[in-house]
């Protein structure tokens, strides 16, 4: 298993630097494996992030909490680095460049800091790149095998869902691992596969790459990559007649629109939101009408008091009470 | 004596046309070779500013749409930009491009237009790009008119 996950860092590796990844393949196997983020600021150390914490990386390739003597990232490796994330053709990524990131093959996706120049009240491009932020992806397959038991409908449905999570705390991987159980099927609940109509409007849960997705879906997926809620909803509905529509951090009017036209078409969702509890999520407006309408009859919530993905309860959407076991 | 003076005046009459057959010919390959290339950067355009096709694959396209006999200068700039990792793209055009002189009896100033090829490709947005292009078709749409009164002259 560690053995795939240093594969998988190394892969990233050929889109940095030369100067830059021999410095980051000196550094520990356990690091190796794990390394979620790693970062290329203009003129400041390297800088990783690992097992829920960031390090620097000096020049021979070892850990260090001391900034001072990480290996120091020039304009030279950011432009490098750049060029190969992007193939040498920037044209070529004109939009994601816009969203401020690129998705690279194996769904790793490389977040752009810059100058931002507007155009007719729209970002046209960013120029002047001063840094790089690699996040790895890594499928985790498995991780919600769990949690189906709380979602499955016994006749051959699912509950609408929402997994409700901080920051880095899996919700889009633990989403991933849905959709893909949900396309799947799962024999153990007599639970066939259904279509799943995924909106993925940050290119995380598929990883597009040449209209490939680099992750495992399962079989029954259909996949509008970079596309928004409101537009996703309409063209899955419309066009591909899915059984579960999944998409990725709601939170705006636009969504909650497209969350009450997937419900009037009689189709399932499945979603994730930023939040800590349903408490929080009430302060929001827009997501407080879905709690008060029980639009949503499973919530998720994740944490990381045991590690990434750590599921703290499920509540039942009528009753607000726990139903985890 | 004079049959060897024949000979001589025969001999130098003979080199004499082999040299001029020669640099004639330099300056219509020159001429044939500049329209291959400007055909090749046209492919190049189309493969860059409609299809927004990266460049390694559209360099590839370039090569296989193109006049094999400009158009394989297009697949080693690939070939050095996609194994040599530590080097920028105007690089692989520079290794490239010494080579036009000695191969495709190009000028310093031809090679100069084809460099200049390296330094914009790729690193700006669709509009940019074509912007590019334009100016480039322009440039040696003037070495062709150049190429063309070398030719007629030698």
């Amino acid at each position: 298993m560690q053995y795939r996950e240093i594969g998988i860092y190394e892969n990233v590796l050929e889109y940095i630097s030369l100067e830059i990844s021999q410095v980051l393949k000196k550094i520990p196997p356990e690091f190796k494996a794990n390394v979620e983020e790693i970062r290329l600021r203009n003129g400041l150390p390297l800088n990783i992030y690992c097992m829920n914490s960031d390090y620097f990386v000096t020049e021979d390739g070892l850990i260090t909490k001391n900034k001072d003597i990480g290996k120091l990232v020039t304009k030279q490796d950011i432009i490098k680095t750049f060029q190969l994330i992007s193939n040498y053709s920037v044209y070529a990524f004109e939009e994601e460049i816009k969203n401020g990131f690129i998705t690279l093959k194996g769904g790793h996706r490389v977040g752009i800091g810059g100058k931002v120049l507007y155009k007719n009240n729209e970002v046209e491009k960013i120029k002047n790149i001063s840094s790089l932020n690699i996040r790895i992806a890594r499928e985790k397959i498995g991780v919600s095998n769990k949690l189906m038991q709380y979602i499955v409908e016994p006749s051959n449905t699912i509950y609408n869902t929402l997994i409700v999570s901080p920051p880095k705390c899996g919700k889009t991987t633990i989403l991933r691992d849905m959709i893909r159980n949900l396309s799947n099927g799962l024999e153990k609940f007599n639970f066939k596969g259904l279509k799943v109509g995924v909106i993925d409007e940050r290119s995380e849960l598929a990883g597009m790459y040449n209209g490939i997705a680099q992750h495992d879906l399962g079989p029954r997926v259909d996949v509008l990559d970079g596309c928004n809620k409101k537009d996703g909803t309409m063209m899955l509905l419309r066009a591909m007649s899915p059984d579960i529509i999944a998409m990725d951090e709601i939170g705006s009017r636009d969504d909650v629109e497209a969350i009450h036209e997937i419900l009037k078409a009689g189709v399932k969702i499945i979603a994730t939101v930023h939040g800590s509890s349903i408490e929080d999520l009430r302060s929001r407006k827009s997501l407080d009408m879905l709690i008060r309408d029980k639009i949503f009859k499973r919530y998720i919530i994740l944490d990381n008091s045991k590690g990434i993905g750590t599921v703290k309860d499920v509540i039942d959407g009528n009753s607000f009470t726990s139903i985890k076991y | 004596m004079g049959f060897l003076k024949i000979l001589s005046s025969l001999l130098i009459v003979f080199s004499s046309s082999l040299i001029g057959y020669y640099y004639g010919n330099k300056y219509s390959l020159r001429l044939e070779n500049l329209l291959y290339l400007e055909q090749c950067i046209k492919i190049l355009e189309t493969e860059i500013v409609y299809g927004a096709i990266p460049l390694p694959e559209a360099l590839t396209n370039v090569y296989l749409k193109g006049n094999k006999k400009v158009s394989y200068i297009f697949e080693e700039v690939k070939s050095n930009l996609l194994n040599n990792k530590d080097e920028d793209l105007y690089g692989s055009f520079y290794r490239v491009g010494s080579k036009l002189i000695e191969e495709l009896n190009f000028t310093k100033e031809d090679v100069e237009l084809f460099l200049s090829l390296g330094r914009l490709l790729g690193s700006s947005d669709r509009s940019d790009q074509e912007k590019n292009f334009k100016l480039l078709l322009n440039q040696i749409e003037i070495l062709k008119d150049e190429a063309l009164v070398e030719k007629n002259k030698n």
